[in-house]
């Protein structure tokens, strides 16, 4: 257990997080293992993008420790391993997607024929080989958030940190995502992904439910439907939800 | 500190305001269209200025109008007429004349001086027709000495003949003069301060700011980066003003290119550290836009571009003595006007690097905040 805790990618143990008053975290403690992609899903406001927050290094932890490539966070130095990516497509839209890509992969130390490789690489992977020279502007919403997955991968990072990637694209589009993800899976690419979308859980390699800032379970999707005796992931969620507030409750009259 | 990573920040910025056309626009030709318009407003000659004269009775008089228009023929088109004695006032009332001067009725020994009755609603065209009328009191006195002149006139203008000698400038110099050195500086404060709030607080709501906080980049190589791509536009932006108030609208010009460039260098460092922290109090665009009035407008209306700081009330020149865009002008001034060097300079200079290091200080501590 203690390897496996230095050896992953992703450790956090007994991680608790406040703003103030409100309880973002408490308690939480996961693994998640070099190359799947581990899903974290929860309604709105469980607490997934605090978790990613804290896992990038944006904002230290109230209690409990994160642990990221083995450096406890916040820790500079595991940035340029780390790829980030967020609903909002976080790109310029007055430069071409070349231009977007070129200057992220600056920033990251790439240049010359290195950085032009790379783009094309990143580019063929979402699909968007063709359009390298369209401005940002004028791309759809899903192309710009292939462009935004291409920027995040552009410095071939081994951890990679999706909050909510496929909120707002076509149904269509979400599957060429969760393909692309297992391509990366492949490649040796550890990804966390957070989404709300249940009928995503199902793609990933194992996930972790999240509810009030609490982990309601963590398991493989062929677990948690096992455990919970249910096929749909809404009511495995809701099952695993009642759960916890009977356990909660005793907990109280204890 | 990566300098190829500031390079390539400093291209993004390049890059993106070379792409927005309409905002090259506004840098670059709006400074010289606000000083075209400022050019002919203050050196406007008095065209469309009606002077009233009441001639002294007598054939004396209709000489002496003719006198009148003759003088003021080289004054850029003041329209001279002849106005009745007891009409005056209807004049000035009707909007017929700006001002009359009116002389006594009978020019002998003991006759008063003559006496100028402005309409006086506009402050700047009695101060032009004041002005004009002195002149031509002057010049009929000097053309006339000894003539059959009236004694009104030449007694207040031969009694102190003042010799003028000007230490720097001369009589040639213009309002416009003394302003092309104050608008080098605004210009580079205004514009800078306002697309780097803008362009910070777009990196913001398009989350590229976070991209940028979880990668390699750092602190320090940000507002390097932001600095050298905004300190190429401001630098250019001053070299475009300068060519053209010293080629176009001939403006008199003393100073050193360099020096001019250093303290728009240090000038546009505060200004882009500023647009970085302001920006952390703003939401939208609107918001940065309201930050105007409070931060931009008490300098331009204090630091020396309306009124002579030196002329301030003590409580507003104490405040003008806070104020980065008041050195920038003392400094602008010296350089190009005196041709003052280095040497004289520098406690201005000294003052905007301690403005800017403030900013700098205060840009860091708002971008400490980004990643809470």
């Amino acid at each position: 257990m203690g390897d496996e805790l230095a050896n992953a990618p992703v450790a956090l143990a007994n991680v608790s997080k406040a703003f103030g008053q409100v309880r973002a975290l408490s308690g939480v403690t996961l693994t998640v293992r070099a190359g799947e992609t581990f899903g974290l899903i929860g309604p709105n406001g469980s607490g997934k993008t605090t978790l990613i927050r804290l896992l990038l290094g944006l904002g230290k932890p109230t209690g409990g420790t994160v642990r990221v490539l083995g450096r406890i966070m916040p820790d500079r130095r595991v940035a340029a391993q780390i790829g980030y990516m967020t609903q909002s497509s976080a790109l310029y839209s007055e430069l071409s997607v070349r231009e977007n890509l070129a200057f992220f992969g600056a920033i990251y130390g790439l240049h010359g024929r290195a950085l032009a490789g790379r783009i094309t690489d990143t580019l063929r992977l979402v699909d968007l080989l063709e359009r390298v020279d369209a401005p940002v502007a004028t791309l759809s919403g899903g192309m710009r958030q292939r462009v935004s997955l291409a920027c995040a991968l552009i410095h071939q990072p081994r951890l990679l940190f999706l909050d909510e990637p496929t909120v707002g694209i076509d149904p269509e589009l979400r599957m060429a995502f969760w393909d692309y993800f297992a391509r990366l899976n492949t490649e040796g690419v550890t990804i966390l992904v957070s989404t709300h979308h249940l009928d995503e859980a199902a793609r990933c390699t194992r996930l972790a439910l999240l509810r009030f800032g609490t982990l309601l379970a963590v398991d493989t999707p062929a677990g948690l439907r096992r455990e919970s005796g249910q096929e749909d992931f809404d009511k495995a969620f809701l099952y695993f939800a009642q759960r916890q507030s009977v356990t909660a409750e005793a907990q109280a009259q204890a | 500190m990566s300098i190829r990573r500031v390079l390539a920040l400093a291209g993004r910025i390049v890059r993106q305001f070379t792409r927005d056309r309409r905002t090259m626009a506004l840098i670059f030709l709006a400074p010289l269209l606000v000083m075209t318009l400022l050019n002919f407003v203050m050196n406007s000659s008095s065209s469309g200025l009606t002077l009233g004269i009441v001639p002294p009775d007598g054939p004396f008089g209709a000489a002496l109008v003719s006198q009148v228009r003759a003088q003021l023929n080289g004054q850029g088109g003041v329209t001279v007429k002849t106005v009745v004695r007891d009409a005056v006032d209807t004049t000035l009332r009707d909007g017929d004349a700006d001002g009359v001067l009116v002389f006594p009725a009978t020019l002998d020994s003991s006759a008063p001086a003559p006496v100028l009755r402005l309409e006086g609603s506009n402050p700047a065209a009695a101060k032009q027709l004041r002005g004009l009328v002195a002149q031509l009191v002057a010049a009929l006195a000097s053309q006339q000495q000894g003539a059959s002149l009236p004694a009104g006139l030449t007694a207040p203008v031969t009694a102190t003949p003042v010799a003028v000698s000007y230490l720097y400038g001369g009589p040639q110099y213009t309002q416009t003069d003394s302003l092309a050195p104050l608008f080098v500086g605004l210009f580079a404060f205004f514009f800078i301060f306002l697309l780097t709030s803008v362009s910070f607080l777009r990196e913001r709501s398009q989350g590229t700011i976070e991209r940028l906080m979880v990668s390699p980049l750092t602190k320090s190589e940000l507002v390097m980066g932001y600095v050298l791509g905004f300190t190429l536009f401001a630098l250019l932006q001053s070299l475009i003003i300068l060519l053209f108030v010293v080629g176009v609208l001939r403006v008199h010009y003393a100073g050193n290119l360099g020096l001019i460039f250093l303290v728009t260098l240090v000038l546009t460092i505060g200004a882009v550290n500023m647009g970085i922290f302001v920006s952390a109090f703003a939401r939208n665009e609107l918001q940065v836009i309201q930050f105007i009035p409070l931060l931009l407008v008490p300098q331009i209306l204090l630091g020396g571009l309306f009124f002579a700081v030196a002329t301030l009330p003590v409580v507003l020149k104490q405040l003008a003595y806070v104020m980065p865009l008041t050195y920038a002008n003392f400094a602008l001034q010296d350089v190009m006007l005196k041709g003052m060097g280095f040497s004289d300079v520098w406690p201005d200079l000294a003052f905007l690097v301690g403005f800017a290091v403030l900013m700098v200080v205060l840009a860091a501590f708002s971008l400490r905040q980004e990643r809470v």
